[in-house]
């Protein structure tokens, strides 16, 4: 093995006095791990694809960074995606990418893990690379360049940068990372062809370059009998230990603080939800287990405020009793909890009142849809009458502000929809002026539906457009006035994120160009480039609205049923057909709906699942 | 007022000394400590509120038993002696912290020590009067080493004669609000020259005036002698009291 030098601090500092929040490139935080290089078999780089801020407040890399330096023989450092400005200076310097800890360049690492969080890091990703010094294209590869992996929600439809890695893995990596390790350790001085074709054995990981894209939008298929048609995703059955020694922030960023999941997967099936059909099935973490995670976190980092992270927070079973106990434990100690995706209901209130010792600055509520009936369609179960009542409560206990979430460009939705939003925000505006005065305030953030892979929307077209364009210049002309705020995406960046996210191989050679022409930080008002993209589409003569416009028919290929989630697509189709009749599919803790879960893990099921006993197949008690 | 306004920088860090004085007899019965520290390398990089921040948290670390501001949003009383600029490391600041119960200062020092950030090291803790006057009102000056990287030392001592010759530097003023308003740098900077530096560095050394109101600033010295652009490694090296 040789010595990789780290970079001299003195070429780091020398242009950090150039660029916006320095901060962010110089590493040093309370809980950061250093390991000897020399003496650490294996040496790993977990990337983030956007700028520190973000790829901080990531939790999943929290998890692999403690999971992974827990090893004796692994090192595991970090990189994100620096800012233009950091980016462009490097640039003019020479300096390659580096890592944190060491300062050592990216790729001067065994294996390069970057999230694929989101379909907007595509084009991050390229750059990210390309800063390494590293070639984008795995076929442009050999063993002396890292192994560059891909997880994160993004790889279950990984196919429009499926040509950039060497290995997805489909599902929860805490499962299948350290297999990945040792297997690669033990193939690691053979070419990396035979490396990849060693890792085959490992289930759960998805190598494209033993696949190929057939027909027009196509099934992708095996081109090696060794590789698995279809790939389950990986599932741990209980979750993983809490990261405890979480790294301290010097500079600030988007999350600052602990975080606990305290619940992984969901049991609503939300249509248009793609997080709660590829997590499933719902696992919780019990109460006593958490109030001692979070005692033990804030010994080690000494944090102010603890996010207790999950789907669908007031679901747990044991929420009220665990905040209780929270509040309780470390009354005196100057901690705030926050509680993030609560549910429409007055026990959401009951809780958010138990947290907010006196600050009552905003709630959040997200209905998605205007109308009863298009609530039906989407299957979110909340009737307007009781979503009014849910915000009398909020006004009367004192919060100001009100945030209601929509989606707009819903499979089946009319302009009487909007006109839904329209009139409940207005009545929520009314019931804040009446109860809480003219200090309160609804602000009404509406989002374009972009049909995710793995949904029972997965068949569905965008909305165009018109469509869209219009519906939102009606909110913008009804929804005004005082106390009343509303937020909207531009058409363009839904259109692109809706394009990364279904997309199949072909839509590599357009990512790649439009990474040429200059697109980056595409989830980025201030830095998207769209004209690069429209380049892009043009340079490659793809054709962006026939693949976004048209309904795709239930019965043809998909780009991504070759990845399974554990969600069966005959459930997804029973599921659609439901919506398309208006009908409401009930929370599944209640009764089994047979999504595929129970059978496609046999055996694994544990205490901490939130499946029924009269699963809709094979269920083995742990 | 001669002197640039620098709130941009400690909004909620450094307290308004008005407010000061009015919450001192609410504050008299609460053990106040003193703490010299250090700062380099990347924490040089971070700023006065998120070096607030870090106080925080490392005292929480320690367990020491914070004093918290009554109210809606209860915040920790660390009072700095001055706001330190984004890319200044530190050889000697002060910090004063109030607990809830007294705490032996050397006690103090070994908590700490052992839960601060790589970066950042505790040089000393002792217990001052309650009744002091807040650090940022006993500030007069400070004196800062700049070394200089890829410049020509003879370019560097021309600009440091010149700046020394003139009467009125107009610096823009930072800060959105304060849009093409400019102040005169030269009055702050009581002392400036060349020192030595280990190579490849060319050494300034600084002394400048920070008084409520009227602070000079490092950077914008050099931005005032044209070494805008030149690689720096930046270091407060003294904080001069009132005496």
């Amino acid at each position: 093995m040789t010595t990789i030098q780290p970079i001299p601090w003195e070429a780091i500092e020398a242009l950090l006095h150039r660029v916006q929040k320095p901060g962010r490139y110089v590493g040093g935080e309370y809980n950061a791990i250093h390991k000897p290089w020399e003496t650490t078999a294996l040496h790993m780089c977990l990337a983030f694809p956007d700028i520190y801020d973000l790829g901080m407040s990531n939790f999943a890399l929290a998890i692999f960074y403690e999971l992974l330096n827990a090893r004796p023989e692994v090192l595991a450092e970090r990189a994100y995606l620096p800012a233009p400005d950091m980016i462009a200076q490097m640039r003019q310097a020479s300096l390659p990418l580096y890592t944190l800890e060491s300062y050592r360049p990216v790729a001067a690492f065994d294996i390069l893990a970057i999230s694929t969080a989101y379909e907007q890091l595509y084009t991050n990703i390229l750059e990210l690379l390309d800063l390494a010094g590293i070639p984008l294209r795995a076929a442009d590869r050999d063993a002396t360049h890292p192994l560059i992996i891909g997880g994160g929600h993004g790889t279950f439809n990984p196919e429009p940068v499926a040509d950039f890695f060497d290995v997805f893995v489909i599902g929860e990596a805490e499962a299948v990372l350290l297999e990945l390790i040792d297997t690669w350790q033990a193939h690691r001085h053979l070419p990396r062809e035979d490396q990849l074709r060693a890792l085959l054995d490992v289930p759960g990981l998805y190598i494209p370059r033993f696949y190929q894209a057939t027909g027009e939008f196509g099934a992708v298929v095996p081109t090696d009998p060794a590789a698995p048609a279809r790939i389950l995703k990986r599932l741990l059955p209980t979750l993983p230990p809490t990261p405890i020694r979480q790294l301290v922030p010097n500079v600030e960023v988007t999350h600052n603080r602990a975080v606990v999941e305290i619940q992984r997967g969901c049991t609503r099936g939300c249509r248009f939800c793609q997080a709660g059909s590829i997590t499933r099935p719902v696992r919780e973490r019990p109460a006593a287990e958490i109030v001692e995670s979070v005692a033990a976190i804030l010994d080690a980092t000494g944090y102010e405020e603890v996010a207790l992270l999950s789907l669908s927070s007031a679901d747990h079973s044991e929420i009220k009793p665990l905040l209780e106990a929270l509040l309780e434990r470390f009354a005196g100690r100057h901690l705030s909890i926050s509680l993030p995706s609560l549910r429409i209901e007055s026990f959401s209130v009951d809780l958010a009142d138990m947290l907010s010792q006196g600050r009552r600055s905003g709630f959040t509520f997200a209905p998605e849809a205007g109308s009863d009936a298009l609530r039906r369609r989407i299957n979110k179960d909340i009737a307007t009458a009781d979503l009014l009542a849910v915000a009398e409560e909020v006004f009367r206990r004192g919060w100001r502000t009100l945030k209601l979430y929509f989606m707009l460009g819903l499979p089946g939705e009319t302009d009487e929809d909007i006109e839904a939003i329209i009139d409940l925000a207005h009545r929520v505006r009314r019931l804040g002026l009446d109860i809480g005065g003219r200090k309160t305030e609804v602000h009404v953030s509406v989002s374009t539906f972009v049909p995710k892979p793995h949904t029972t929307f997965q068949w569905a077209a965008l909305a165009d457009r018109y469509t869209v364009e219009r519906r939102q210049s009606l909110l913008r002309e009804r929804l005004r006035g005082r106390g009343l705020r509303l937020s909207w995406n531009q058409y363009g960046s839904t259109r692109l994120e809706a394009l990364l996210a279904r997309g199949d191989r072909r839509l590599n050679a357009v990512v790649e160009a439009a990474w040429r022409n200059g697109a980056r930080f595409d989830a980025w008002d201030e830095w998207r480039n769209l004209e690069a993209w429209e380049r892009a589409f043009a340079e490659t003569g793809f054709d962006v609205d026939a693949a976004l416009y048209r309904p795709r028919a239930t019965d043809e290929p998909l780009p991504w049923d070759h990845l399974h989630s554990g969600v069966e697509k005959r459930f997804f189709l029973r599921d659609y057909r439901r919506s398309q009749a208006g009908e409401l599919l009930g929370d599944c803790r209640e009764s089994c709906h047979a999504c595929g879960i129970l059978v496609n893990y046999p055996g694994m099921w544990t205490a901490e699942w939130e499946c029924p006993e009269q699963g809709g197949g094979v269920k083995s008690k742990a | 007022m001669n002197g640039e306004l620098q709130i941009t920088d400690c909004e909620c860090s450094i307290q308004n000394p008005k407010s000061e004085i009015q919450n001192l007899k609410s504050e008299i019965q609460n053990p106040r400590y003193r703490l010299t520290f250090a700062t380099q390398r990347t924490l040089a990089y971070v700023s006065v509120l998120e070096l607030g921040k870090i106080w925080e948290r490392s005292l929480r670390r320690a367990r020491l038993p914070l004093k918290y501001s009554q109210g809606y949003n209860p915040r920790p009383r660390l009072h700095f002696a001055a706001p330190l600029p984004v890319g200044c490391g530190s050889e000697a600041d002060l910090l004063d912290v109030w607990l809830e119960a007294p705490v032996d200062p050397q006690r103090m020092r070994t908590a700490l020590t052992d839960v601060v950030p790589p970066d950042l090291s505790v040089i000393d803790v002792r217990a001052v009067p309650e009744d002091e006057a807040a650090l940022s009102e006993q500030l007069v000056a400070a004196e800062y080493r700049v070394w200089l990287r890829d410049v020509d030392p003879q370019i560097v001592q021309s600009a440091v004669t010149d700046f020394l010759h003139s009467d009125t530097l107009a610096l823009a003023k930072r800060g959105r609000k304060y849009r093409g308003k400019t102040y005169n740098l030269r009055p702050l900077v009581e002392e400036l020259r060349l020192e030595d530096a280990p190579a490849p560095w060319t050494g300034l050394w600084m002394r400048v005036y920070a008084r409520p109101g009227a602070t000079g600033r490092p950077d914008e010295v050099l931005k005032a002698l044209d070494l805008n652009d030149a690689p720096r490694r930046c270091t407060r090296t003294r904080l001069i009291l009132a005496v």
